[in-house]
């Protein structure tokens, strides 16, 4: 349980100045000698927050939350930085945090903070696709690195929420893979200010594309007297969805030297040549990993792309069979990100997952991330696939990262998300037992020193 | 038959206010006389020549000969409708490409049709018709008059599509990202109307219908300087501090007797926050009674009536950019006018007489 209405923080309520300058120096000589932490910890109190209550929808005015000052008393801290103790406390100021650590300082009984069994760093999602829908992603021809699907977001739906319960606070939102090239993916938290661009991490965060079938999904041939839709088009088949990869590397590989062969978009593949974008690839099932590979080492190994060109940074999202090859993608230095565990094994494309992927993927030494891949079933949640894939025996520590520091770092925001560390955004997941386990809940969430979830005040599980 | 012949000719030549009858100088003594923005005059006299209103005052001498009307009732001005499509069914777009901003909207609307009728009886002199909200920018609204073959306006704002409502599943674009890109590629080009539109000098109607599309809006609109008004999302309220922030006005989409209270106290809202608004009936897809409903609405959920008025009258007029002209019982304004049979924030009063230009119009009111 987290507990939070001392006498103390009443008081402060009240606006009785002497009451809190009281407070102040109770908790102040509570804390000891330690003149750094005993200073804090007075802010602290001087601060601590009225009410945790989650404000009504009806009334916008209540939903400007302003960051808050936290003390954390968990039993356990899982750091995600391979740091892992027993007892300690987390301190959140400004929407940072300010202090963990080792020592839980003086006498925490009585004192207003926060208590709970664990608690971790905020989740990292590095495929979800929260409403995004057919309107975010851009169809007028099959590749359309230019779009992006952050125009699309919509703040405002109940999904984000769904997320936070969760105990994800980072995600990577896609645009959906109706294009083989179909935009730029977007690193958003999953709480905060209504509106995408003040909850923006990282703006133009990945190129994203796929392989496979789903790109030419509903492409047919021009009829007779020739095209009436946008969907008489190429790619129909797998072979042509990697033609056109290609092409638009080698198209925009040749318009980095001449400005007369620009295009729409081009701007954007010559940064991903160059490694300064990242590209998003689906890819679920083992010939389209292969083809994600191979395209990787020809940019690498051909003449075409020279001076700077040849360093792409590649991660597969959803690559459920990667455990089928896995030295091809260590050879080619790419992480993934695997796509939620199914009952009976099989996923997108009908590629094959087991709950033992992740662990051999572990020992093959290839970096990955656990994800939802923008499923709003209840089964697909991110906690629950760090627990599947603990259940194919995967230690704990390395199911943490998968769902922290992999993906954290995979989207280029690990100096922001991903650990516990004085410094990093105050984004916390609060537990009520061993994270993952089935057993477990998530029984609070802050996101940018917000409290963003509290179970106590959630009537049903939403 | 001369003057028949004549009167026909005028009735369909260009944009300048021409009617079938020299407008007749009267005067007009009413029980109360809504001025506008909050004013009103008990047993004032309102004076109606040559189309303007040439006189108001409790005290004034009516010129020998002019003929009186004497009402038992109140006088207010016309109501402003600031969107819809009256006049033109199906028109009012072009869907084969995304981009037609100089289209115009007042070179498709028949003046003469039964939509114009309707709009009279329920006490509209005044309407912004607007392209319907496809494509990105499917052209420019007009400000028409609902009697006379008016057009105050033929350039009164440039439709920015920001819903994805506008996309097309066969044309580019199929994406709000496409749409976006489209719609900065507009503003790079030299394009004569989005140049007048990027320079201030003409407001855009930011086409939404939902509020993250309205968040899109505020930030295209800040991004190029573009002043004008969000239409579409009837929680638009709920965004009232970033719409003042932008500097932006709200058409209020119609509110009929089953909107739910929330939208009632968005609007509210809104006037909290110091943004200017008024209601869009989206004729004839909504009856025009229910333009006077939205305000009735908005008063019963709280809203003070003289500001549900002025949305309906005043606010509107200058929304539209026509406020120096229409809107208010002032000297010098148009002689729009209508008498209602009571108070008209009250259903149970209705239109006795209409005056567009100050020509009384025909009705069912009499």
């Amino acid at each position: 349980m987290i507990e939070s209405n001392s006498p103390c923080a009443r008081r402060i309520d009240d606006r009785d100045p002497r009451a809190s300058e009281g407070c102040a120096r109770k908790s102040g000589s509570r804390t000891g000698r330690s003149g750094k932490a005993a200073l804090f910890l007075g802010v602290l109190a001087l601060t601590m927050p009225r009410a945790l209550g989650f404000d009504d929808k009806d009334d916008k005015d209540a939903k400007k939350a302003e960051p808050k000052a936290w003390i954390i008393f968990p039993e356990h801290v899982f750091t995600a930085t391979g740091d892992t103790f027993d007892g300690g406390m987390v301190a959140v100021a400004n929407g940072k945090i300010a202090l963990v650590s080792r020592n839980r300082e003086g006498d925490d009984q009585g004192r207003d903070a926060l208590r709970c069994f664990a608690v971790t760093p905020g989740l990292v999602d590095a495929s979800v696709r929260i409403t995004s829908g057919n309107a975010s992603v851009e169809q007028a021809t099959e590749v359309e690195p230019g779009v992006r699907v952050a125009s699309s977001l919509d703040p405002f739906d109940i999904a984000w929420d769904r997320q936070v319960r969760s105990g994800v606070t980072t995600v990577l939102v896609n645009p959906p893979d109706r294009d083989v090239i179909g935009g730029l993916g977007v690193v958003l938290k999953t709480a905060g200010p209504e509106s995408i661009s003040a909850r923006t991490l990282r703006k133009d965060a990945v190129l994203r594309g796929s392989m496979g079938n789903q790109p030419s999904y509903g492409n047919h041939p021009a009829g007779r007297g020739g095209p009436t839709d946008l969907f008489e088009r190429r790619p129909m088949t797998r072979m042509a969805v990697e033609w056109a990869w290609r092409k638009a590397f080698y198209d925009a590989a040749a318009a980095a030297s001449d400005k007369s062969k620009e295009f729409p978009g081009s701007d954007r593949l010559i940064s991903a040549l160059k490694g300064d974008l990242t590209v998003s690839i689906q890819a679920w099932a083992t010939q389209d990993i292969r083809t994600a590979v191979f395209l990787k080492e020809e940019i690498e190994r051909e003449a075409e792309f020279k001076d700077g060109l040849d360093k792409p940074h590649f991660f597969l999202d959803a690559a459920a069979e990667a455990w089928k090859d896995p030295a091809m993608l260590v050879r080619a230095r790419i992480p993934v990100v695997l796509p939620p565990f199914s009952p009976d094994g099989r996923t997108g494309e009908n590629a094959f997952i087991a709950m033992d992927t992740a662990e051999k993927l572990r020992e093959a030494g290839i970096p990955f991330a656990l994800s939802s891949h923008g499923s709003a079933e209840l089964q697909d949640r991110l906690p629950l696939q760090a627990g599947y894939a603990m259940q194919g025996g995967l230690p704990f520590e390395a199911a943490l990262e998968a769902v922290t520091t992999i993906p954290a770092r995979l989207l280029g925001v690990a100096d922001r998300v991903g650990t516990l560390e004085a410094g990093k955004d105050a984004d916390l997941v609060l537990w009520s037992g061993m994270p993952f386990e089935p057993s477990s809940r998530v029984i609070a969430v802050i996101v940018d020193g917000v409290l963003r979830y509290d179970a106590r005040e959630a009537s049903h599980a939403k | 038959m001369l003057c028949l012949a004549l009167a026909l000719f005028a009735m369909q030549s260009g944009y300048e206010a021409v009617h079938a009858l020299p407008p007749r100088a009267v005067a007009i003594r009413a029980d109360h006389v809504w001025l506008g923005d909050g004013k009103v005059l008990d047993k004032g006299i309102v004076i109606l020549s040559e189309g303007h209103i040439t006189d108001v005052g409790t005290d004034i001498d009516i010129p020998a000969g002019m003929g009186t009307i004497e009402h038992k009732g109140t006088l207010t001005a016309g109501l402003v409708s600031l969107h819809g499509y009256s006049g033109s069914p199906g028109d009012m777009h072009d869907d084969t490409r995304p981009d037609l901003p100089g289209a115009k909207v007042a070179s498709s609307f028949d003046s003469t049709h039964y939509d114009f009728e309707d709009a009279r009886e329920a006490g509209i002199t005044t309407l912004m018709l607007t392209p319907q909200p496809q494509g990105v920018a499917p052209g420019i609204a007009a400000i028409v008059k609902s009697f006379g073959n008016t057009i105050v306006s033929d350039e009164a704002m440039l439709t920015l599509v920001f819903t994805e409502n506008g996309l097309n599943q066969n044309r580019e674009p199929t994406s709000i990202g496409g749409a976006m890109r489209l719609m900065e590629q507009m503003f790079q080009s030299k394009v004569p109307v989005i140049e007048r539109a990027a320079d201030g000098k003409l407001p855009c109607l930011f086409e939404t219908s939902e509020k993250h599309d309205i968040s899109r809006a505020i930030e295209f609109a800040g991004a190029h300087k573009l002043h004008g008004a969000i239409h579409g999302v009837p929680l638009a309220g709920e965004m009232a501090d970033e719409i003042h922030a932008a500097g932006l006005d709200v058409i209020v989409p119609a509110l009929g007797v089953g909107t739910e209270r929330r939208a009632l106290k968005a609007v509210i809202k809104l006037h909290k926050a110091g943004v200017r608004f008024g209601f869009g009936l989206d004729s004839p897809f909504n009856n025009p009674a229910v333009l006077r409903m939205s305000a009735v609405m908005c008063v019963r959920e709280g809203l003070e009536p003289q500001v549900a008025w002025t949305a309906l009258t005043s606010d509107a007029a200058r929304l539209a950019g026509v406020g120096d002209r229409l809107g208010r019982i002032e000297r010098g304004q148009d002689a729009d006018v209508v008498l209602w049979s009571g108070n008209p924030l009250d259903l149970g009063s209705r239109v006795e007489a209409v005056y567009v230009g100050g020509v009384e119009v025909p009705g069912d009111g009499r």
